[in-house]
């Protein structure tokens, strides 16, 4: 975009620090994680560990059922990925290739909520869940994420590009609207259904208001909510605090270096974030 | 008699017309698309729609939720949020937590995204490495943070004293802790609106800006004249998104501010932890709800803005 070379010196300079800056911290978590207590407190503090210890680890997953709020994560996540894929991939393919009354109307309706956050609304849910006895329980924790409004919009984006032939072949062949969705529908739009599956992925996992007011006991916290409420019991105890964080970023972190590819490129098509 | 025959012909055609349409109904597979788009559609209804009208409803009533009698109070909600001193705070933190917040993480996300392509080689490299807090989750993310804003033994405060500074209170002074959060969510999202920006920037002919180059348009006047009036449906849109990101934000609120457990740091107030705390501390639903409404207002009255800047322009 510029070739002076003043401008390509700045661009060198500035992202780097930027990128040093945003990669930082991780280092320094790691490293106060793997520390034995009095090192963490030393002045002036050092960046490596001179005694590596995984004591922190040890007493954390001691203490909390770490484990158990990581596993209870992945179930909600997991649940509330395979559900948007399956409803995002069906309605955005009954909006993308038939024609009915009303759909212009249903389109809307279900556009219109695209940009209003959970927050605002989540106390009339709250109230369902409650009336229902259903609070502290998965289908709770997953319910407001087993839909997403930009998912149907997105996957409709994905499949109007698939031409329309080849579903009027297969019915000629004779084959069934539902086949036609499984075999043709949803084969045709797998990169589309990477890149929405790790953004709901992460969304579901990362939530944490919702889990905070559907939680009233410990063994149904989520990794957030486990690692949010420790270290507001145990403040002082940056050691087994950082412990929890690691182990808190690690899902993320293997799924992004797994799916990185899928997760840009969702974004260059659509604005997706992971 | 004639007026009989014509009404047969009518109710003939009528009913031909009807089986037409039952016949184009069919071709259009209209029973497959009512069972697969129906219940989708229920369920949008049911999570989005109803919870938002039903939140405007309860606005309007005295909704607790242990207590049988919840009376229809009009708009008192509404004139009790007109003298609460903690939700002006919190709006008037918010907004200026959002602003701020906003304009840094755009700002800096535009010029590293357009640096970036100058150096198209080592892009992709850049980009991964600022995506990486942008994939953390908010809670983890605010606890490195936590540790490194520490007044005694924070990292941030010792290179501070390396560079002469004195040390802050980053999370325990009331004037500060808003630029600790400030700083934690455009180090958190900055890398988003990178990628986001890089990819607008990609999408602008190389020759244009050649041919401005050779007719001797400096990069500033590139900038002005070529790249910003094409980058501007996608910075509206990024302001629009990011702005809504920022009115709210809760999470890291929630784990740097002080808490029941009288963590050392300041309370600081901001919308969505008001509405957390009158809904779910105290369960003021009708309450809670008219606060809710003054943020749906918002957050309709910016996306409306936008159709309309954007319209504008076409």
């Amino acid at each position: 975009m510029f070739k002076e070379k003043p401008i390509i010196v700045a661009a060198y300079i500035v992202c780097t620090v930027l990128a040093l800056a945003a990669v930082l911290p991780f280092g320094w978590v790691v490293m106060t994680a793997i520390k034995p207590a009095p090192e963490i407190n030393a002045w002036p503090p050092s960046l490596f560990p001179h005694e590596p210890t995984l004591a922190h680890f040890y007493k954390i997953l001691a203490e909390e059922d770490f484990l158990r709020y990581v596993f209870n994560s992945m179930v909600i996540a997991l649940g509330s990925m395979v559900s948007i894929l399956f409803t995002s991939s069906l309605a955005g393919f009954i909006f993308a290739k038939y024609r009915f009354p009303l759909r212009g109307v249903l389109f809307t309706i279900v556009l219109a909520t695209a940009v209003i956050p959970l927050e605002v609304y989540i106390i009339p849910l709250y109230l369902m869940v409650f009336h229902a006895g259903m609070l502290n329980t998965f289908p709770a924790l997953i319910f407001p994420f087993i839909i997403m409004t930009f998912g149907v919009f997105f996957m409709r984006q994905v499949i109007m590009a698939i031409p329309d032939e080849l579903l009027e072949a297969a019915r000629v062949d004779g084959a069934s609207e539902f086949w036609i969705y499984l075999r043709i529908i949803l084969h045709l739009s797998k990169s589309g259904l990477m890149a929405l599956g790790v953004f709901a992925f992460s969304e579901a996992w990362a939530h944490f208001i919702w889990p905070l007011v559907m939680v009233t006991s410990k063994d149904m916290y989520t990794s957030e909510l486990g690692l949010a409420t420790y270290q507001r019991q145990f403040y002082i105890e940056y050691g087994p605090i950082s412990a929890g964080a690691v182990i808190c970023i690690i899902p993320m972190m293997i799924v992004f270096a797994l799916l990185r590819r899928h997760i840009m490129q969702g974004i260059a098509t659509s604005g997706l974030r992971g | 008699m004639a007026n009989m025959a014509s009404d047969a012909t009518a109710s003939a055609a009528w009913r031909a017309r009807l089986s037409a349409y039952l016949a184009r109904l069919r071709r259009q597979h209209i029973v497959w698309v009512i069972c697969a788009l129906g219940p989708i559609f229920l369920l949008f209804v049911l999570i989005r729609v109803y919870p938002i009208i039903e939140t405007i409803r309860l606005s309007f009533y005295r909704y607790h939720i242990t207590q049988r009698n919840r009376p229809f109070i009009g708009l008192a909600n509404y004139e009790r949020l007109l003298e609460d001193e903690a939700f002006h705070t919190a709006l008037w933190n918010t907004i200026q937590f959002a602003t701020l917040a906003l304009v840094l993480t755009l700002l800096l996300a535009f010029i590293v995204a357009l640096l970036l392509r100058s150096i198209e080689r080592a892009a992709p490299v850049y980009e991964l490495l600022l995506y990486i807090p942008v994939v953390t989750p908010w809670v983890p993310a605010s606890v490195i943070w936590k540790w490194i804003f520490d007044p005694i033994y924070g990292v941030l405060n010792y290179v501070l004293s390396l560079i002469g500074l004195p040390k802050l209170a980053w999370l325990q002074d009331p004037n500060i802790i808003i630029y600790a959060i400030v700083l934690v969510s455009v180090w958190k999202l900055m890398g988003y609106f990178v990628v986001v920006y890089g990819v607008g920037l990609r999408n602008i002919p190389d020759e244009i800006l050649e041919a401005a180059e050779l007719d001797g348009a400096t990069p500033w006047q590139r900038l002005r004249y070529i790249i910003l009036p094409l980058m501007r449906p996608l910075i509206l849109f990024t302001v629009i998104i990011c702005t809504i990101i920022y009115f709210n934000i809760f999470a890291p609120v929630y784990v740097l501010t002080a808490s029941a457990q009288g963590a050392p740091a300041y309370d600081l107030k901001v919308v969505i932890t008001e509405i957390y705390q009158n809904a779910f501390v105290f369960y003021r639903m009708g309450y809670a709800g008219a606060q809710s409404v003054i943020m749906l207002l918002f957050v309709m009255s910016l996306v409306g803005l936008q159709y309309f800047l954007l319209r504008e322009r076409n």
